[in-house]
């Protein structure tokens, strides 16, 4: 559903700060030998939603809500006290149905089982009954509240790159425009457009496809993930980078809106209509837009960490819609030109080839999470059952309940 | 006990569950209070059972939807908390309903009175089309009345989003008598316009105080539309005998409206024969309705605490009716809603009919084009 952003659900409840994350993984901290290990389970497990989520022939939006339904649920829950497995087939199941892509209970329970058996998971136990599945549905329905509607950042990416009209689509004599106007924008910025060549579009897609990969989606509203997304873009595209270097602006002048909370009715009228310009000056779109621009390098600057991370992270097939293949050859063009803005170092800078840690890979993380899960039972005295975590704990609770 | 626990505790106790009210498809309401304030709300259990197959389309949509709409014409959900095995959403207590109030024959409307159930209705319509949500399901039976008289749209369970033009949905929407013309001839790229034929349905029916379009099966409400308002030319809705599910009903001379609102004024009819437009295209949209000439006209909408009300003991039954619901009609892929519970005494106002019950959907089986 496209309600206002701001008054929604996802921004009312489920926007974070680092504060509140920190807390969240504070179980599994004890419990972990290194504090890093977590921030590969978050690329392993998106990477395990989305591929089960390809298996069920999900659109891509369906996948991400999968995995936003995944990290919401992991603010109030711990790796170590649950079965992640579960969790995820729970999350996919939500999702399809949350998106009106609904899978048959016996499907899901099916596709997963098979799919979890595989190399490199290797997961035997999971459930083979759909009274199972349907129990982590109910848990995780309680522990998301009930907030259903996740917004994504494709949505703006379309609509500020005009490729909504993507109307290749079939029409019936039936189907109407929408009937009413669009809704306010509220990135601002009225009739700001981006003309992007399609494979820098096509980048943009994908950094935004990749931050799902991280706790991004919980830190920051989608527009900004779009805006940030486009913005690394145009920065590592490097036809349009040329164009950008041409052009006289610097990015430090690059003056910064107050308020990231402005709707469009206001700042429509106050637009500037530099995106008409033949040759189009990118540093004055980006500056037109009614957003926080350093807010954007900050968030720059935490994807280029991201791809950091997942540097070192190994998985044998490579997933095709992600850009990190193009974000590693500009890595430093993007230090250069996109970090300077705010003075703060990109993490890319530290990464010198000596440092550079052992990597990850998902056997590897999975005898992490053994080995986590293990610990944290004998922990727990009366903890002996055999059955899943998630759902012995999850019963405690409601039990507790009353 | 972890914080999410006490969270969830805390806002259990803040209700009390006082007794049952109703039960629908996947949910049993009670009525119950605020425990600090006293407050009447409505709590409805979805029913989760013995975790067989999951958590029902309906309440899914009806919990996504709810938890985003903060209205005044939208009912509102207060809180959600889960007990044990269920799911509890708190909704504001609402006394009756638009169908309960056009069947009570003690109850006389004035024009104003229509108007301001209308306003109403198309206000919270509107709020839901400009976030993009379709409601598919509008009928008297689902358009709620608060004890100040406020109307609230209700019943969320096939509610969907529409901002991502060129999705494929399923026809199978909007209880019979409601549904407009294109879902009946089976097109499944629509919009906000399906709502519209309803909100005409509904206007024609609070001044008729009966049933505008009643047809006894698909085929036959296509002909109960035609035979009302003529058979749709070409020119009328081009291009709509491409539609998938097209079949000629016979030829259906145009009557003025007038012929049968002979009471009605000119704005009315106006208004009424916009919402009937057969090209969903040229129907009015709910924003330019509520600036129809018709709501600037006298009289002005009645004040809410004004509207007729049904009297105290003809509100809602306390309990459950037990009855079988015929499935006969029931088309290719849609159940009946709940087989062997009637949710009220519907009986049309000659007293001799059961109406059709309201159809749900096996959305498992439209997975492809829901
Ligand atoms: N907010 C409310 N206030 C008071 N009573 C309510 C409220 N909501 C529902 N009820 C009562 O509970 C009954 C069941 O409501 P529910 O919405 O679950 O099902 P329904 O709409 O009647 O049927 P279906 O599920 O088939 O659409 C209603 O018929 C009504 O009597
Ligand atoms: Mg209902």
């Amino acid at each position: 559903m496209a309600t206002d952003f701001w008054a929604s659900s996802h921004y009312k409840r489920w926007i974070v700060d680092r504060g509140t994350l920190k807390e969240s993984r504070s179980d599994d901290l004890q419990y972990v030998d290194d504090p890093e290990y977590l921030d590969f389970f978050a690329i392993f497990f998106a990477n395990v939603i989305t591929k089960l989520g390809k298996k069920l022939n999900f659109r891509q939006r369906v996948i991400a809500t999968a995995i936003v339904f995944f990290r919401r649920f992991y603010i109030k829950n711990s790796y170590c006290e649950t079965d992640p497995f579960i969790v995820i087939a729970a999350c996919c199941y939500v999702a399809g149905k949350a998106e009106e892509s609904p899978v048959h209970i016996k499907n899901m329970v099916a596709e997963a089982r098979l799919f979890f058996s595989q190399q490199p998971y290797g997961v035997k136990y999971f459930p083979s009954d759909n009274s199972k599945l349907a129990e982590m549905e109910f848990y995780l329905v309680a522990d998301l509240e009930c907030d259903l509607t996740v917004f994504h950042p494709y949505r703006t990416l379309l609509s500020i790159c005009k490729k909504e009209s993507s109307n290749d689509l079939q029409t019936e004599a039936g189907e109407v425009g929408v009937g009413v106007d669009d809704g306010p924008r509220y990135w601002g910025s009225g009739d700001g457009q981006l003309e992007l060549p399609d494979d820098a579009f096509q980048l943009a897609w994908s950094i935004v496809n990749d931050t799902y990969r991280s706790d991004l989606c919980l830190l920051y509203p989608p527009h900004l993930l779009a805006i940030t997304a486009l913005y690394l873009a145009v920065v590592l595209h490097g036809p349009t980078r040329e164009l950008l270097q041409q052009q006289s602006h610097s990015v430090e002048a690059t003056p910064v809106h107050s308020s990231p909370r402005r709707s469009s009715r206001q700042s429509s009228s106050t637009s500037l209509g530099h995106a008409k310009k033949p040759s189009q000056d990118f540093v004055a779109f980006f500056a037109d837009l009614n957003i926080s621009m350093p807010l954007v390098a900050t968030i720059a600057q935490e994807i280029i960490s991201l791809y950091t991370l997942w540097e070192r992270y190994l998985e044998d097939s490579d997933l095709v819609d992600s850009a990190r293949g193009t974000f590693y050859g500009h890595a430093s063009a993007q230090t250069q030109s996109g970090g300077s803005h705010s003075g703060v170092s990109t993490p890319v800078e530290s990464l010198d080839d000596a440092q550079k840690p052992h990597g990850a890979t998902p056997t590897f993380l999975l005898q992490v999470l053994t080995r986590m899960r293990e610990n944290k039972l004998s922990d727990m005295a009366h903890a002996s059952s055999g059955r899943p975590v998630a759902v012995n704990k999850m019963l405690e609770r409601t039990q507790a309940a009353g | 006990m972890d914080a999410v626990e006490k969270a969830n505790t805390a806002r259990q106790k803040r209700w009390v569950k006082d007794r049952k009210v109703g039960e629908g498809t996947y949910a049993v309401v009670y009525q119950g209070r605020e425990a600090s304030t006293s407050r009447k709300v409505a709590i409805k259990k979805i029913k989760v059972g013995q975790f067989k197959d999951g958590l029902d389309m309906s309440a899914i949509r009806e919990v996504k939807y709810l938890r985003e709409l903060h209205h005044q014409n939208v009912i509102e959900l207060l809180d959600v908390f889960s007990s044990k095995t269920n799911l509890n959403l708190v909704l504001e207590f609402l006394d009756s309903d638009l169908e309960m109030i056009i069947q009570d024959r003690s109850l006389v409307f004035l024009p104003a009175d229509i108007k301001a159930w209308m306003a109403m209705t198309l206000r919270g319509l509107e709020f839901c089309h400009r976030n993009f949500m379709l409601h598919r399901d509008l009928k008297p039976n689902n358009l709620l009345i608060a004890s100040d008289g406020q109307l609230k749209i209700a019943d969320f369970g096939l509610a969907r989003d529409f901002a991502d033009p060129g999705h494929k949905m399923t026809c199978q929407v909007i209880t019979r008598w409601y549904r407009p013309p294109e879902l009946l001839f089976g097109c499944r790229y629509y919009s906000s316009a399906v709502d519209i034929w309803s909100v005409g349905c509904i206007f024609a029916e609070l001044m008729l105080r009966t049933p505008y379009l009643p047809g006894e099966s698909d085929m036959d409400q296509l002909k109960t539309i035609f035979r009302a308002l003529g058979t749709p030319t070409e020119e009328d809705w081009p291009g709509h005998t491409k539609l998938p599910d097209y079949v000629p009903v016979g030829q259906f001379p145009r009557t003025p409206l007038r012929d049968l609102f002979t009471a009605a004024s000119g704005d009315t009819l106006n208004l009424l024969s916009r919402f009937l437009v057969y090209e969903p295209r040229r129907r009015i949209n709910a924003r330019d309705a509520l600036n129809h000439a018709y709501f600037f006209a006298l009289p002005h909408p009645s004040h809410p605490s004004k509207l007729p009300k049904p009297a105290a003991q003809t509100s809602r039954p306390l309990e459950e009716l037990d009855g079988n619901v015929d499935m006969a009609g029931a088309g290719p892929g849609v159940k009946a809603a709940a087989p062997n519970k009637l949710k009220r005494k519907l009986t049309s106002p000659d007293g001799t009919d059961l109406r059709p019950l309201a159809r749900r959907l096996d959305f498992t089986q439209h997975a492809k084009h829901s």
